[in-house]
């Protein structure tokens, strides 16, 4: 079974400080991770290829920093990695992002299925795993909890769904993007590291894909960010004094005419 | 000793020089300032009034007006102590230092810091993170903890094979004595012979010799790199017998933290985490850090590869924030996660010579399998600190417990004595452990100590009851 995943490099998010002035993140001295949420395809992808046997291949579209990425989920376990990196692919929005990505996984030779997080805990869409297997045109099966059976033409899997779960048997080459509920990430080991680091990892660029130029990059995108806002929190308490008898009955009827105002009773 | 109640006249007096904001008396609002983290039902005892000072002054007046009316004083940080120090175990008055939580001064020149008592550990570091700067005392409890907490149990925690403990980074120091007088220790300096040093004598003297109102703490360069291992080990004597090889290398890690197998369990069930323990008897989690990131990725892997040399099933690296945090949470919670589901237990913190650890494994299990209770043990290891936890057999009764608790302490405190070490590596004797203290220390220590203690405070009205009882 070949498993491909693209994953993506987020800042590390606990510490995140934003610019007032111009309402964007401000990056310096933040450190870069693996989207969390990908940690649960790698994982997934790795103990499917224990079961099955086959290849897992990471793959990324990020500045040559983004290496470090591959590398730690080759630490844990995943085979191969490519960089998918060119200065023409900055700016990039869901549209254009998968659009390369789905180029770059043609690329990659043959495949069984394509495993994505949930969403990227940055940008938030959860539309470039949905966005590839468009591009790809191959089924999609979206919030995938936990994968049922494998044979060599299907994969049957839960998807999380507001009443409950949906069981699909999707026929293979598919694409699924999957929620924490699906694998338990493991950590990466120090042999894992050693191998990783003597890992080659190709790139793939404008230079070595047919890739149409008019899609990519900021200026193959549709999104046009107009404005950057912070929503306006507006939170005011009221003090009620409630001293003696009357106080008490003259707060509960202000409580209780607040309540119907708001129609909370 | 005979204290005096706290009357109305004395609360009068109290509100006089705090306002009524800082002195309370009711029962509901006391009751969190009763017990600390050791058992509120075996050791917690209620005060008489709760006072919240903001300023030195008002610490000196409390403190004269104690003395004048015989009435105890027991100094409280955030409460998040282990041994009992901050209960106030005659009544009296509780003194919190909450509000004493003001950063005084940032000196960059000197790489200084003049702070109040009552701020919370960590947010030290948040405030000089972005100066490039690091206090590196560490406690296990530093989202909660206070400062004037950590100096007065001298605290310890998970960085201490580098770093050491808070005494290092003490300076100097803002004191009300016993007897209502402020005075000044030390100070920004790097070098003070000028007469005894008393500001080390206050570091670990558990609220029994004053009260710390302001500390000068000495900072550090930020480290910018770290990196870990969670390493795999068949059992406990194979990962506590690798600690001694990493030490006796020369390779200095920040921290190396032992924890067997049920305390990596009950933590992870705790926080449903998944670590891999369940092929595996004990860890060892390694902390490498520093400014360098190629250096620190090359002492990790040597420690790495010196683990899997001796004994290690597999080592797992940790270099960055997410799964730090996600190892290290485990092994923060482990208290916590013991409290939930064996409420009943006595969390030790013995510590011997770092060499001699390995001894100290088997003897555990002797005294485990004696008295039938379970003994969970993780801890300081890189420090020779261990916390053994002895937990009651659910199967046996609460007198059988009271029966049986005592003695397996002082076998383990026996042996610890035996291999050179001592009952407390950084939680204190408080309440907790002074019964004990008696039968592990030479007696002309233990009255050398007494009679500071006389000297300072002689009405007996500083904390009294704690680490030793001067009848």
């Amino acid at each position: 079974m070949n498993i491909i995943i693209p994953i993506k490099q987020v800042p590390e998010t606990s510490n995140v400080k934003m610019d007032k002035e111009t309402g964007t993140m401000i990056r310096d001295g933040v450190e870069s991770v693996i989207n969390p949420l990908d940690l649960y395809a790698i994982e997934l992808g790795i103990q499917l290829k224990e079961i099955h046997g086959g290849k897992v291949t990471v793959c990324t579209m990020g500045p040559p920093s983004a290496q470090k990425a591959l590398r730690e989920a080759i630490a844990m376990g995943c085979d191969d990695g490519i960089l998918i990196t060119d200065r023409k692919f900055a700016g990039a929005d869901t549209w254009a992002t998968s659009y390369t990505l789905s180029e770059a996984i043609k690329n990659m030779g043959s495949f069984d299925l394509v495993l994505a997080g949930e969403r990227a805990t940055d940008g938030d869409t959860g539309q470039v795993g949905p966005g590839i297997a468009a591009w790809l045109n191959i089924p999609l099966a979206t919030y995938v909890s936990h994968v049922d059976e494998v044979t060599n033409t299907h994969i049957t899997v839960e998807r999380l769904v507001e009443e409950g779960y949906q069981i699909l048997k999707m026929p293979l080459p598919t694409l699924l993007t999957v929620v924490k509920e699906v694998s338990d990430p493991r950590l990466p080991t120090l042999r894992g590291k050693k191998k990783a680091r003597a890992t080659e990892i190709p790139v793939f660029s404008t230079e070595n894909m047919n890739l149409n130029e008019g899609s990519l990059g900021l200026k193959g995108s549709p999104t046009k960010v107009v404005k950057i806002d912070y929503p306006k929190v507006t939170r005011g308490g009221k003090m009620v004094s409630a001293n003696g008898e009357e106080g008490i009955n003259a707060a509960i009827d202000e409580l209780i005419k607040f309540l119907e105002e708001k129609e909370l009773i | 000793m005979r204290y005096n109640p706290v009357t109305k006249k004395i609360v009068d007096e109290l509100v006089e020089i705090l306002g009524p904001k800082n002195v309370f008396s009711d029962q509901e609002k006391m009751e969190a300032y009763s017990h600390d983290e050791t058992s509120a039902e075996e050791y917690g005892h209620m005060p008489e009034v709760v006072v919240t000072p903001s300023t030195t002054e008002e610490i000196a007046k409390i403190v004269k007006l104690a003395n004048r009316e015989l009435i105890p004083i027991t100094p409280r940080g955030a409460g998040s102590g282990l041994s009992g120090g901050a209960i106030p175990t005659f009544g009296g008055i509780l003194l919190s230092i909450e509000k004493m939580n003001k950063v005084l001064e940032i000196d960059d020149g000197n790489m200084m810091m003049v702070l109040e008592t009552g701020i919370v550990t960590n947010e030290v570091n948040a405030l000089i993170k972005d100066r490039g700067l690091f206090y590196a005392g560490y406690p296990m409890s530093l989202e909660t903890c206070f400062l004037g907490g950590n100096i007065a149990e001298n605290a310890g925690g998970g960085k201490a094979v580098k770093y050491g403990v808070t005494g290092r980074y003490i300076m100097g120091m803002e004191l009300v004595t016993p007897t209502g007088e402020i005075v000044e220790l030390g100070g920004k300096l790097s070098k003070d012979v000028s007469g005894y040093d008393l500001k080390q004598l206050i570091v670990g003297s558990e609220g029994t010799l004053g009260i710390v109102t302001k500390a000068t703490i000495k900072l550090t360069g930020l480290p910018t790199a770290k990196s870990n291992l969670l390493v795999l080990y068949k059992n406990p004597k194979d990962a506590i017998d690798c600690v001694p090889v990493i030490m006796a290398k020369g390779l200095i890690p920040t921290g190396i933290e032992f924890m067997d197998k049920l305390s990596v369990k009950t933590s992870c069930e705790y926080l449903n985490e998944s670590l891999p323990y369940q092929d595996c008897g004990a860890m060892l989690l390694i902390e490498v850090d520093g400014t360098n990131a190629e250096q620190v990725e090359k002492d990790t892997e040597s420690i790495g590869d010196l683990c899997m040399d001796n004994g290690a099933i597999e080592v797992y690296v940790a270099d960055n924030y997410t799964t730090q945090e996600r190892i290290w949470s485990v092994r923060r919670n482990i208290a916590e996660a013991f409290k939930v589901v064996s409420p009943v237990q006595s969390l030790e913190d013995i510590v011997v010579p770092i060499a001699t650890i390995p001894d100290i494994i088997p003897e555990l299990d002797r005294i485990s399998e004696k008295y039938d209770i379970k003994i969970p043990c993780y801890g300081h290891a890189g420090d020779g600190n261990l916390h053994a936890t002895l937990v009651k057999n659910p199967n046996h009764t609460m007198e059988h417990w009271h029966e049986i608790e005592p003695k397996a302490l002082r076998e383990l405190y026996e042996v610890t004595k035996k291999l050179g070490g001592k009952i407390s590596g950084e939680h204190g004797i408080g309440l907790k452990r002074k019964n004990y203290l008696k039968e592990v220390i030479n007696p002309v220590e233990l009255n050398l100590m007494k009679a500071i203690k006389k000297a300072w405070d002689p009405n007996h009205i500083m904390n009294p009851g704690k680490i030793f009882d001067l009848e």
